[in-house]
């Protein structure tokens, strides 16, 4: 009776561990468990609104009916969705390269910062969309258009956050830097591009989505080929089923190149984010 | 101490005359008020006063880093006007850059100096060991404690081999134990390597136990208020806070601290 008494406390010290590591788990598997509910949820919602209220195929086919068109037409799809993504990866890959040596420009040149970071931050606020049927008109019909015009709404948030970046570095280092007698165009290679990282790849996660927005509405205008082709393609032959499977489909494409970067970033903040330094 | 042919003796830091005034959006600051002082090669000079009195301000100008409004600093006979090769400097954060090693932050101004790294490899290595941290070359920063990191930045401090070492608070952010640790390890440190140095401080204590000379300041503008030599003998163990003789000194100090306040205030420095 007494060794059980005075162990009582103990062994209740010892359930209570892995009891608490066990809350922790079902945390964190409440966090991916129930948007995914939620959104099955909602799929069984749609069905069972379709099938109740008989509302045409045409209108709006059930989740079923978009899954079994999808298995039919794959090959269709694959093949429509290698352009939108080629050309989607090509327009954020030029916006990077692009909105990284502007921002450079920005840091150091006083004349763009004065003259050109205001009009930028302007060009932000029109809505940019209005401008895809010129880029038609002046690029023709083909993939330059929808690069040109992919390239132009995506490359912004790149200038903006790798001239944050490149500009926001801590004052204490840029003292150590001059205290060293470092030149500029060291402090540039060893302080401010590993201390822009983290910033750059932040503009990267918006600029991709917009790069891949980019390519689908050029292919809506030019309608030649690609996913955003087979959506207004199907859509105006009344073949809605078509034109919802091609949407998944680019959501997928979409998912994968935002996985990529989001994949790089954790990488690199992994190294350069500022946690930690202090 | 004796090998000074080329400067003056007790003139190998020279301050005269320095004043300071930041003048900001909200108006003007005098921080620095006619500061003279100096300092012989070898010595160990700290700059003892409260907060906002202009410690750092006389450091970094001091460092090149800051310019004075009126007056001259010099080091080794030149009037100092941008960072030297010759003097390393501690910053009261230690300012190392997160992304490198223990190794390559301490190997950091030699590549900023556009030295060749090789050739200070060896150096920086037996620094880092001499300070107990050999097994930590490759860790990050942010896997070090706070008086880790701080041993790093002096030894970035001191890889490029300088005179001159300007450290300013360099142990205010860490707690009292880890302090006097960093105090025998500074003491011990600079018994292997000679340098004069200025080093800026609110402890009392601390100032005490480091230095061979104290210059107390007082702030509104920043002034120098009392100049007190500390007579004990090297090596210096951490008893010596025990003996009467520090007890007095350190006393002595708080009153001169407390006078700078025209003696209303109580309890200067923590
Ligand atoms: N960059 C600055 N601009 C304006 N005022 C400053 C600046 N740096 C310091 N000061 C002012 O100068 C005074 C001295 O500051 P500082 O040298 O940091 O003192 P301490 O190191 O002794 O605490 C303070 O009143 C502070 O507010
Ligand atoms: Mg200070």
């Amino acid at each position: 009776m007494t060794t059980a008494s005075l162990q009582t406390p103990k062994v209740a010290a010892m359930q209570k561990r892995p009891s608490a590591r066990h809350q922790m788990l079902v945390r964190q598997a409440r966090i991916v468990l129930m948007p995914l509910a939620c959104a099955f949820l909602m799929l069984v919602f749609w069905e069972a609104y379709v099938r109740i209220s008989h509302v045409p195929a045409v209108i709006l086919p059930g989740p079923l009916v978009v899954l079994a068109t999808m298995a039919e037409i794959y090959p269709t799809l694959l093949l429509q969705a290698v352009p939108t993504t080629i050309e989607s990866t090509i327009g954020f890959l030029i916006s990077c390269s692009l909105g990284i040596v502007l921002a450079v420009l920005l840091c150091y040149s006083r004349i763009w910062r004065e003259a050109v970071y205001p009009n930028l931050v302007l060009i932000q606020i029109i809505p940019k969309i209005a401008l895809a049927p010129l880029f038609i008109l002046w690029f023709g019909l083909g993939a330059e258009s929808r690069l040109a015009f992919s390239v132009f709404i995506s490359v912004f948030p790149i200038i903006v956050s790798t001239y944050e970046g490149l500009t926001n570095v801590d004052p204490n280092l840029l003292r150590l830097c001059r205290a060293c007698q470092a030149q500029e165009w060291q402090v540039f290679l060893s302080v401010r591009v590993p201390s822009a990282l983290p910033f750059i790849f932040s503009g990267m996660k918006v600029s991709i989505t917009l790069a891949i927005i980019g390519v689908v509405i050029g292919e809506f205008i030019t309608a030649q080929a690609g996913l955003g082709y087979l959506i207004v393609a199907s859509s105006a032959r009344s073949d809605t089923p078509v034109a919802l499977a091609a949407v998944v489909v680019l959501c997928g494409a979409g998912l994968l190149l935002y996985g990529i970067v989001t994949g790089l970033q954790s990488i690199v903040n992994e190294r350069y984010s500022r946690g930690g330094s202090r | 101490m004796l090998d000074m042919a080329a400067e003056p003796a007790g003139r190998f830091i020279e301050a005269s005359q320095i004043a300071k005034i930041y003048e900001t959006g909200g108006g003007v600051v005098e921080a620095l008020s006619s500061i003279s002082f100096d300092c012989a090669q070898g010595d160990f000079l700290s700059l003892l006063g409260p907060s906002g009195c202009g410690k750092s301000t006389l450091l970094m100008i001091m460092a090149g880093l800051e310019p004075a409004t009126d007056g001259r600093a010099s080091v080794a006979g030149e009037v100092v006007m941008s960072p030297r090769a010759d003097v390393g400097v501690v910053f009261q954060d230690p300012t190392l850059l997160p992304w490198r090693t223990t190794l390559e932050n301490v190997l950091f101004p030699i590549e900023m100096m556009r030295l060749r790294r090789s050739l200070y490899r060896d150096r920086a290595v037996a620094l880092l060991e001499e300070v107990g941290l050999g097994k930590f070359l490759t860790k990050r920063p942010h896997e070090l404690s706070g008086g880790m990191r701080q041993r790093v930045a002096i030894c970035r401090a001191l890889v490029h081999e300088p005179k001159i070492l300007l450290m300013d608070e360099p142990f205010s952010a860490l707690d009292a134990i880890t302090r006097d640790q960093m105090n025998a390890l500074l003491l011990d440190l600079l018994i292997r390597h000679a340098k004069t140095v200025l080093f800026v401080t609110h402890s009392i204590r601390e100032a005490v136990m480091l230095s061979d000379r104290i210059l107390v300041m007082g702030g509104r503008p920043g002034r120098i208020v009392a100049t007190e030599p500390v007579p004990f003998a090297r090596p210096r163990a951490p008893e010596l806070e025990d003996t009467a003789e520090f007890v007095a000194l350190v006393a002595r100090l708080r009153n001169a601290i407390e006078h700078s306040y025209g003696g209303h205030r109580a309890g200067g420095g923590a």
